[in-house]
């Protein structure tokens, strides 16, 4: 019964609310989407853009990705027909509006971000929080991952950290528990991945960019900076500047 | 027939008890050909070894040794396969834990591992210790690849140590003149970070991400209110996160510490009144029951019982028994003596049951009209009142 509720226009799924109807075979093709588009009236549609967009602001606050399956259950519901046009608009929306694009990261799962078309304003920051402190701590594990070859091995990384006074053990002063910080919170945002590497006793892990990093940030800007903090030019690293210089 | 059968049945209660996969040769086999036949079908048929890469050996090595049925060459043969076992598990073990030796670039320790292997594998003939030379060969060959992984990042040598100084010195680190040098050796370098050092790092970061930036609502909107309060509560409990160790402990403290007060005090009143009757009256010990029993509430004399326990078990009185065989309680001087009396004689201990019909009967032969310990003032619980 509520199957019918649900899917209006052309027959879809067979459940409810699962995971399962968000399939890609079960989603309108673009031909069928343009069809359903013309039995809706534009206000509608609009009005479903404008939602997406807000929600998609909001959920972004934390910067954890957003999942398909959770836009097409909160906001666009029984709009679903017409799904990938309601996207598009919205993405289109975010870029001339508010300068953010609407990135998906994980094409098999759907998982989108938002990042920021335009490049960083100077001028000083005016939300004071915690972000600023994370993001510090954040690019320098990124470069030294990057530094090292693109992967490296977590009793590596909090080698370096302790250097710099962090500490897994410890309660950080501005971080608090760094530990959590790093292997929970950036990994659920998506800018580090994790992956235990096999048949090691002890479990170790090995450290690499995730999907968001790639997306908003790059090996050359990451170069750069390591290149400003340590005052020598880029291609004093020269096989990772030609690294940098060849991914885009 | 039989006999084929019953080395069958051999065979097979004996693979069961064998480790997953592996299969352990009977120690004895007096049978001639039939039983080998069977283990070398089996063999074949086996589900896998430890490791990939390995398969076709097995069964080959199977083939081509003879098995040695006598039970004489079989201890000798199975002695020098234990042998190589152990030896292999020992390598095995060793190049688990010197990991990170290995992987440096300046050993050449997986190197002479792998040369140990081979050697060791010249000695294999079954399949057990192959299962156990595949099993270092995954080893090795995962710290081989980590290796070169490692090699290739060397090349253009990322100093991290100097990376990490530079970015103390950008965070604004104050390089104090430290007289001892014990931070090196802990390897961080001495110095005194600002408390903006993160923040100032993190703004100069933010120029090199392309982050969108977080939106909030400026005036909040209707449905954020609810958040907020949690928003706060949870902000204060981070807040007092850090002192939560701190406080912690003390607030425990606080709460037992009036949990014990209550208990204490109440002892230590008690005990105050029996000293009090002792002062006025030296030579008589007061029954037990007159001190304990408080005709009006069956409870308060259980409590009462209770509390006076605590003074009998800290020495500070005895409980004995008088010429007519009923309790009596007396002061002993002091703390000391009580304490010696419980290391040389034994530990006593006395269990008093008392129900409600013993203690009105109790009540009405002592005559008992009123408690001698009174009940406490402030205690606001429900008072069992009974009539």
């Amino acid at each position: 019964m509520s199957q019918r509720k649900r899917s209006k226009g052309s027959g879809l799924s067979q459940g409810g609310d699962g995971d399962e109807d968000f399939n890609q075979s079960q989603m309108p093709t673009h031909s069928q989407v343009q069809r359903n588009l013309e039995r809706r009236s534009q206000d509608q549609v609009n009005q479903k853009v404008s939602e997406l967009v807000q929600f998609l602001l909001v959920k972004d606050q934390k910067k954890i990705p957003i999942k398909r399956a959770d836009m097409l259950k909160k906001v666009i519901r029984e709009y679903r027909d017409v799904y990938s046009e309601i996207v598009n608009r919205a993405g289109k929306t975010l870029q001339q509006v508010f300068g953010l694009q609407l990135v998906e990261i994980d094409t098999k799962h759907h998982i989108y971000i938002l990042t920021s078309d335009l490049p960083r304003a100077e001028g000083e920051n005016l939300h004071r929080d915690n972000q600023t402190a994370k993001l510090g701590l954040l690019l320098i594990i990124l470069s030294f991952i990057f530094m090292k070859g693109n992967t490296a091995k977590d009793g590596a990384v909090w080698e370096f950290l302790r250097r710099l006074r962090v500490q897994p053990g410890e309660r950080h002063e501005v971080f608090g528990d760094v530990k959590k910080l790093v292997t929970e919170e950036f990994v659920r945002q998506k800018y580090l991945e994790i992956t235990p590497i096999p048949l090691t006793d002890p479990p170790e892990f090995s450290y690499q960019w995730g999907p968001r990093a790639a997306k908003e940030t790059s090996k050359r800007d990451v170069l750069r900076f390591v290149a400003k903090i340590q005052g020598k030019d880029p291609t004093f690293w020269m096989s990772q500047y030609n690294e940098a210089e060849a991914t885009p | 027939m039989s006999e084929a059968s019953g080395s069958h049945d051999l065979f097979s209660s004996q693979s069961s008890g064998a480790e997953s996969g592996r299969l352990s040769l009977p120690s004895t086999s007096g049978n001639g050909a039939v039983p080998r036949h069977d283990q070398q079908q089996r063999l074949s048929s086996r589900p896998r070894p430890p490791a990939s890469g390995e398969d076709g050996e097995e069964p080959e090595e199977a083939g081509e040794s003879p098995r040695p049925p006598e039970s004489a060459e079989g201890a000798g043969d199975d002695r020098s396969r234990r042998i190589i076992r152990n030896q292999y598990r020992e390598l095995i073990y060793n190049v688990q834990q010197n990991r990170e030796d290995m992987l440096s670039s300046k050993s050449n320790r997986l190197t002479e591992a792998l040369e140990e292997a081979n050697k060791l594998f010249s000695g294999v003939s079954c399949a057990r210790e192959a299962a156990l030379d595949a099993q270092f060969l995954v080893l090795a060959s995962n710290l081989g690849k980590e290796k070169a992984n490692e090699l290739r990042s060397e090349m253009t040598a990322f100093d991290s140590l100097a990376f990490a100084e530079d970015l103390l010195t950008f965070m604004g680190i104050n390089r104090i003149e430290v007289e001892e040098n014990d931070s090196d050796s802990e390897g961080t370098s001495g110095g005194y970070l600002p408390s903006n050092a993160w923040h100032k790092l993190g703004e100069e970061t933010e120029k090199y991400f392309r982050r969108a930036p977080s939106f909030h609502y400026m005036l909040g909107s209707f449905k954020s209110d609810p958040p907020v309060p949690r928003q706060r509560i949870e902000r204060q409990k981070k807040a007092t996160g850090g002192e939560e160790k701190r406080a912690m402990p003390a607030q425990l403290k606080k709460m037992e510490e009036s949990h014990q007060e209550a208990t204490e005090k109440e002892v230590e009143r008690i005990l105050g009144l029996l000293q009090t009757h002792f002062k006025n009256d030296p030579d008589t010990p007061i029954s037990f029951f007159d001190l304990v029993i408080d005709p009006n509430s069956f409870a308060r004399t259980v409590e009462n019982i209770f509390h006076v326990s605590f003074i009998i078990r800290d020495g500070f009185a005895r409980l004995k028994l008088d010429d007519d065989k009923l309790p009596i309680i007396e002061p002993s001087k002091d703390n000391v003596g009580g304490e010696d009396d419980r290391s040389t004689g034994a530990r006593n201990q006395v269990v008093i049951s008392l129900n409600h019909q013993e203690w009105k009967e109790i009540v009405e032969t002592y005559e008992i009209t009123e408690p001698m310990i009174s009940p406490p003032h402030h205690r606001n619980e429900e008072e069992m009142e009974i009539a």
